[in-house]
């Protein structure tokens, strides 16, 4: 079982995995920002202008970091990132579906929502492998169908509302690899403790 | 673990099968209540998880929650018994777990606490859990204001439910939020398993407009196969702002209104503020005019609150354009396509793109377009499947969007609209050397027309031809032509295209097929010419390749055969690339026979005379070319009964020489040779020959160029003679190769020049000091440059020149002689008029002797009368500084006074009045240049002495001197020279004082003494010393006084003049003066 964050000696397949998903966290970071900027975009005015700020509505199934969360134990901390990572997989899939009908002739949206989900996917993947390669115990539950079939419903319920929930989603998809990367920060070699 | 929580007991929720049991077991039941009444108390102490109850809202999965014992946290492991991988864990009082099949399940849960654990158990069973749908969808709710209608759209999402089932909707209309119903409807529908999109409208009685109205809508599922609890679920509507998603055309007017309890602080449409307006409450509304076109992802409406943001979005956009160039027409007679182009962009996209439908009106069917989202303005399609035995068609296309709809029609036999596919898998195989059968695959059902094919056959030098071909058409697919009429051993290129016979459109070409077509016999002989080797005894048969065209193949060997009435010899088997052949012969006359053969046989027999029939009136004629060809003309000749050869070779070539040769017919008299063997400046022989009873004689011979160049070198020219003003240039000819084109003359420039001056100058910039000569004459050798200067040097310059330009030059300097006789003379003119002059002169000179004597040399009295002048010997041998004159008395006969003013220059000796009484001594000495003393000296000598000075003797002798110096001086003398005076005035004064003229110059300078000095006896004043009564000067410079002898040495009469000009000393030098000659005194 972890430990301690400073005390771990992971051994040179665990350190390659760590860097690794660390690295791919980073990657992602870059892109959320990029797709969040293309996103706005591509909704309209006044998506993207200054001051425009729809309320942070909550989505079924996910909810942004908690305040908190830096101070959990690292174990319990990457075990959210991935639970995240995987509710955010689905969600993302939902606004690009939503975004097809809306931008059908925004292609490097649409493909960049889609890249999202899969990268979603897979460093959620990474995440509980590291976890695994701990010891430590794997993730809660998968997120229900229902609560992403509440989301669907809920980009379906309007456009706007679309509009304001793929934001939403975009932003946690933001917050939560960088979240991410930062807890896995302190596990690279050589790394920020 | 506590023993009481592993019995086994009835759940409060159901009944436990064991208490359905036998009777006999009663006794049994009892004690089992007793137990789990115990294990109740125990858990109660202990806190164990209770109230276990599951319900669901899909069927699918049960959420399960049961009621944790307070302050008792730890995790939760819920396990079903006798089901593989049904435990689940949970830190809270809930799980979710599938869908249980029928009947009862037992549930274990057990908490981990710390150190220790406990454990419960529950029998589930379907019919205790609560079956809740999930919450209705309401996509939309729109308010038709006009006719004050609402229309309600939700979906049913049926994909969520395993089942078919009926569904009950409740769906009530309020005034107030949850207050005021004023209609209360039901409406039955059946889950499908898929999600269903469910209508609903009412009208309303009080104008939509006047107040707020809300819908809420529940469900109830009555699924069969779900054996629990169902249960209503209630959904009021949220939106908050209205129109939600509305389409609406571009142009028009639109309101929006935010229902809200909050204060709406900011309405806006895009990034445009909008005025609110005021409805009831805290509602609000805006009004949009005129609203313009929006983007794909619509126009945003936002109302912001203080803590909030509601919004919509509305979609402007246009209805369907109508389908523009709507056609319809098939590529295999089995599917029709139609295509067209959409016109004007609706800017409606997604689920609000325009939908086309494709309407047959005689079959009745249809065909849908599925949406693609595809640039605006390209082509849409539609495939519509052909009907058996029908071949006209009536379409409809319809657009329609949510805007509204147009159409289009089109009536086309369809038979008439063939438009093949591309022929694919060419093929080709031949029928002879000139035929080939052609085969192609045309995909389509084509039984009932003919099609026009068309074939393109490209040959090897790039000829098109196109061929049409009408065939009939198969169901197969495969059709077959042959293709005549071509060449043999040719490669041809194929490719097809069809159409209907009925002509709608080409296919497009179907890849090319090239083909080399078989080989045939050459169809003529080869060109052929002979020449006879330059010692006479072979004969050398030339002939050329046979053209592609004749040959019909590739050309293997060639045979040759000579023969005469004599004999034949033959040559086989030449091989190809070989086109020439050597046959030693006598002088007889021979036929000469040429065939080709290629792999299909031999070509007929090309023939040529041996004999050459001789022309004694041949002469050599030049040609000039036209840059790529030469002309060449003769006369029509009856006599020439086969035809004309002309052969051409570089004149440079040694005999025999033939480069080719061209045959021209009979009845030609002009002919252009063209070779691309032929260059620009090289020399050419062309031979024109006449065919004549199988004999050839040569006609006429001629030297010619394609193209005449400037020669690249210049004449090469030498010097033969020079004299002093002439001279002769030899040249040598230019080599033919050089010469590049027929000499036209030379051009000879000279000039004078040197070397180094002249060579850089150009000749050709038109200088008249250039002198050019162009000979014409190509045969002359030679040039005589006449009338040139003697010992001059002259730049000599040849070119030559061709029609075709001037050639380099090439210069040479050169000198001519001197001419002696000319400076013969010039040296003798002048001095013939020397002598002349000096004739003349002493002619006159001895005619005028008498004047000139009584002139220049008058007679001098002897001092030797004048005892005055009696020096003592000794004293003026003995004491050169003595410089007193002792005067012997003697009495004067005559006195002359001048007197001088300083400011009157002129003196007129011959009217001195003032007696030298009236000047005494001091008087003297305060104005000496006033004081003129005339020397005496009888019977009468009057000298002008200048600058008498003070005389310290003249007070006391009757002796005056006269101021010469006062008398060429007429300007006054500096001051301080006047100073001077006294000084150099001092002692005796002879006739004559020297320094006087030294008005401006130093009196120092020794130079200028000598300068001024007015007198100059013929001998060097300077070599003069005070030794003799003949020295009649001393001329110390050093000193002070000068001071001349005795007056007695003079022995003639001169005055001294002093410059005129005082600028020019030297027209002033002492001595002899040829001015001085003519100048003398009037009064003489």
């Amino acid at each position: 079982a972890l430990q301690a964050d400073s005390s771990i000696s992971p051994l040179p397949h665990l350190e390659a995995k760590i860097r690794q998903t660390h690295s791919l966290a980073r990657l992602l970071t870059k892109y959320a920002e990029q797709l969040l900027q293309e996103y706005v975009q591509h909704q309209g005015d006044p998506f993207g202008l200054p001051g425009f700020s729809p309320p942070r509505l909550p989505v079924a199934g996910l909810s942004a970091p908690a305040p908190g969360h830096a101070g959990l134990p690292l174990p319990e901390r990457l075990r959210l990132d991935a639970a995240a990572l995987d509710a955010l997989a689905p969600l993302l899939d939902v606004v690009r579906r939503r975004q097809a009908e809306l931008n059908p002739r925004a292609p490097r949206l649409l493909r960049h929502l889609e890249d999202a989900a899969r990268q979603a996917r897979a460093l959620g993947a990474a995440v509980e492998a590291v976890l695994a390669a701990l010891g430590a115990e794997p993730g809660g539950p998968r997120p229900e169908p229902a609560a992403v079939a509440a989301a669907a419903s809920a980009a379906a319920a309007g456009v706007f509302s679309a509009k304001v929930l793929g934001l939403r989603v975009c932003g946690l998809y933001g917050e939560w690899v960088s979240r991410a990367e930062a807890d896995l920060g302190p596990l690279v070699p050589g790394g920020p403790t | 673990m506590d023993v009481s929580s592993c019995l086994r007991g009835p759940s409060w929720m159901v009944g436990s099968k064991r208490m359905r049991m036998a009777s006999n077991f009663r006794w049994l039941l009892s004690t089992l209540i007793l137990l789990y009444l115990m294990k109740q108390v125990n858990s109660q102490k202990k806190g164990t998880p209770r109230d276990f109850k599951c319900k669901t809202q899909n069927l699918q999965v049960w959420n399960c929650s049961w009621k944790a014992p307070p302050g008792h946290d730890g995790v939760y492991k819920v396990c079903i018994e006798n089901r593989p991988h049904s435990c689940y864990q949970s830190e809270k009082g809930n799980v979710k777990i599938p869908r249980l099949p029928p009947g009862d399940h037992e549930i274990t849960i057990n908490l981990s606490r710390g150190l220790g654990s406990s454990m419960s158990k529950f029998l589930l069973n379907e019919k205790n859990v609560y079956f809740t749908p999930e919450t209705p969808e309401i996509l939309t709710l729109s308010a038709d204001f006009p006719t004050s209608t609402l229309h309600l759209k939700w979906n049913d999402k049926g994909s969520v439910y395993p089942h078919h089932s009926d569904v009950i909707w409740e769906i009530k209309i309020l005034h107030k939020e949850n207050t005021e119903i004023i209609k209360l409807i039901t409406h039955n529908t059946t889950l499908t398993g898929k999600d269903t999109v469910h209508h609903w409208s009412w009208t309303s009685d009080l104008p939509l407009e006047c107040a707020t109205h809300y819908v809420g809508i529940r469900c109830y599922i009555d699924d069969r196969h779900f054996s629990g609890h169902k249960q209503w679920r209630s959904s009021d509507s949220q939106t908050k702002v209205f129109p939600q998603d509305k389409v609406i055309p571009v142009g028009s007017d639109i309101t929006f209104c935010c229902v809200t309890q909050e204060k709406v602080l900011l309405a806006q449409i895009g990034q445009t503020n909008c005025p609110l307006i005021h409805l009831d409450g805290e509602n609000v509304a805006i009004k949009i005019r005129n609203i313009s076109v929006s983007a794909n992802s619509g126009t945003n409406v936002v109302f912001t609150t203080d803590d909030n943001m509601f919004g919509t979005v509305i979609f402007a956009g246009y209805p369907p354009d109508i389908p523009q160039k709507l056609n319809c027409e098939t590529y295999d007679l089995k599917e029709v396509i139609c295509t067209w182009n959409p016109g004007r962009s609706t800017a409606l996209v997604g689920p609000r793109n325009t939908s086309y439908t494709l309407f047959e009106s005689f079959s009745g069917k249809y065909v849908r377009y599925k949406r693609a989202e595809v640039p605006t303005n390209e082509s849409y399609q539609l495939f519509f499947q052909m009907l058996p035995d029908q071949e006209i068609y009536n379409f409809t296309l319809s657009a329609l969007n949510p805007l509204g709809q147009s159409e289009s029609t089109i009536l086309v036999n369809i038979t008439e609209k063939v438009h093949p596919h591309t022929p694919t898998s060419i093929k080709v195989k031949d029928i002879n050397s000139t035929a080939v059968i052609l085969t192609w695959h045309l995909p389509g059902n084509f039984a009932k027309i003919k099609l026009l094919c068309q074939v393109e056959i490209i040959k090897t030098d790039l000829v098109r031809e196109l061929r049409n071909v009408t065939v009939k058409g198969v169901e197969n697919s495969s059709y077959l032509i042959a293709v005549d009429k071509l060449k043999p051993y040719t490669r041809y290129t194929f490719r097809i295209r069809c159409s209907s016979d009925t002509f709608w459109k080409w296919s497009k070409w179907s890849n090319e097929k090239q083909y080399l077509t078989t080989e045939a016999i050459p169809s003529k002989g080869p060109d052929t010419w002979r020449e006879w080797s330059s010692d006479g005894k072979n004969l050398i048969i030339y002939w050329k390749p046979l053209p592609i065209h004749e040959a019909n193949g590739k050309i293997l060997s060639y045979n040759v055969s000579c023969s005469s009435d004599e004999e034949t010899q033959s040559l086989s088997e030449i091989p190809d690339p070989q086109h020439r052949a050597e046959i030693q012969l006598d002088k007889n006359d021979y036929i000469i026979s040429v065939v080709a053969k290629n792999s299909a046989g031999s070509s007929p027999p090309s023939k040529i005379a041996s004999m050459e029939i001789p022309n004694d009136d041949l002469k050599i004629e030049q040609a000039i070319g036209m840059g790529n060809g030469i002309l060449l003309t003769w006369n029509y000749d009856p006599n020439m009964t086969c035809d004309y050869v002309i052969k051409w070779c570089n004149s440079s070539r040694s005999e025999p020489c033939l480069m080719d040769w061209k045959k021209v017919p009979s009845n030609s008299s002009e002919t252009v040779i063209e070779s691309d063997q032929f260059r620009p400046g090289v020399r050419y022989n062309f031979f024109l020959y006449g065919c004549k009873n199988q004999g050839y004689q040569l006609l006429r011979s001629i030297i010619g160029y394609i193209e005449e160049l400037a020669p690249i070198v210049a004449p090469n020219f030498t010097v033969e003679d020079t004299s002093a003003d002439s001279i002769l240039v030899k040249w040598e000819d230019i080599p033919v190769e050089e010469l590049r084109g027929f000499l036209r003359g030379y051009l000879f420039y000279f000039e004078k020049g040197e070397r180094d001056t002249s060579k850089m100058r150009g000749l050709e910039s038109g200088r008249s000091d250039i002198k050019v000569k162009n000979i014409t004459d190509v045969s002359q050798k030679t040039l005589r440059i006449a009338d040139l200067q003697g010992k001059t040097s002259y730049h000599l310059v040849l070119r030559a020149y061709t029609d075709g330009g001037m050639g380099p030059e090439k210069s040479m300097f050169v000198v001519t002689k001197e001419n002696s006789v000319g400076l013969i003379i010039a040296i003798l003119i002048p001095v013939a008029v020397a002598v002349l002059v000096g004739v003349v002169t002493s002619v006159l000179c001895y005619r005028k002797r008498e004047w000139i004597k009584e002139t220049f040399y008058p007679d001098i009295p002897n001092p030797e009368n004048c005892k005055a002048l009696q020096f003592q010997k000794s004293v003026c041998e003995g004491n050169s500084g003595l410089k007193t004159l002792e005067m012997n008395p003697c009495t004067p006969n005559n006195v002359e006074v001048l007197e001088a003013r300083s400011i009157v220059p002129k003196i007129e000796d011959t009217e001195i009045i003032s007696p030298i009484a009236e000047h005494p001594e001091d008087h003297l000495e305060a104005e000496p240049e006033n004081h003129v003393v005339v020397s005496y000296c009888p019977p009468v000598i009057e000298e002008e002495i200048p600058n008498p000075g003070v005389d310290e003797a003249g007070g006391t002798s009757q002796v005056i001197y006269i101021d010469v110096q006062s008398m060429y001086q007429p300007q006054a003398k500096p001051e301080e020279e006047q100073e001077n005076e006294p000084v150099g005035g001092a002692g005796y004064k002879p006739q004559m004082h020297l320094p006087v003229t030294s008005a401006v110059e130093d009196l120092a300078a020794e130079d200028d003494l000598d300068k001024t000095a007015g007198y100059r006896p013929q001998a060097d004043v300077n070599t003069w010393h005070l030794v003799s009564p003949d020295s009649p000067r001393s001329t110390d410079s050093n000193s002070e006084i000068v001071s001349f002898g005795s007056p007695c040495s003079i022995n003639s009469r001169q005055f001294l003049i002093p410059p005129r000009d005082e600028d020019s000393p030297k027209s002033n030098g002492g001595g002899w003066s040829f001015t001085n000659f003519f100048q003398n005194k009037p009064n003489d």
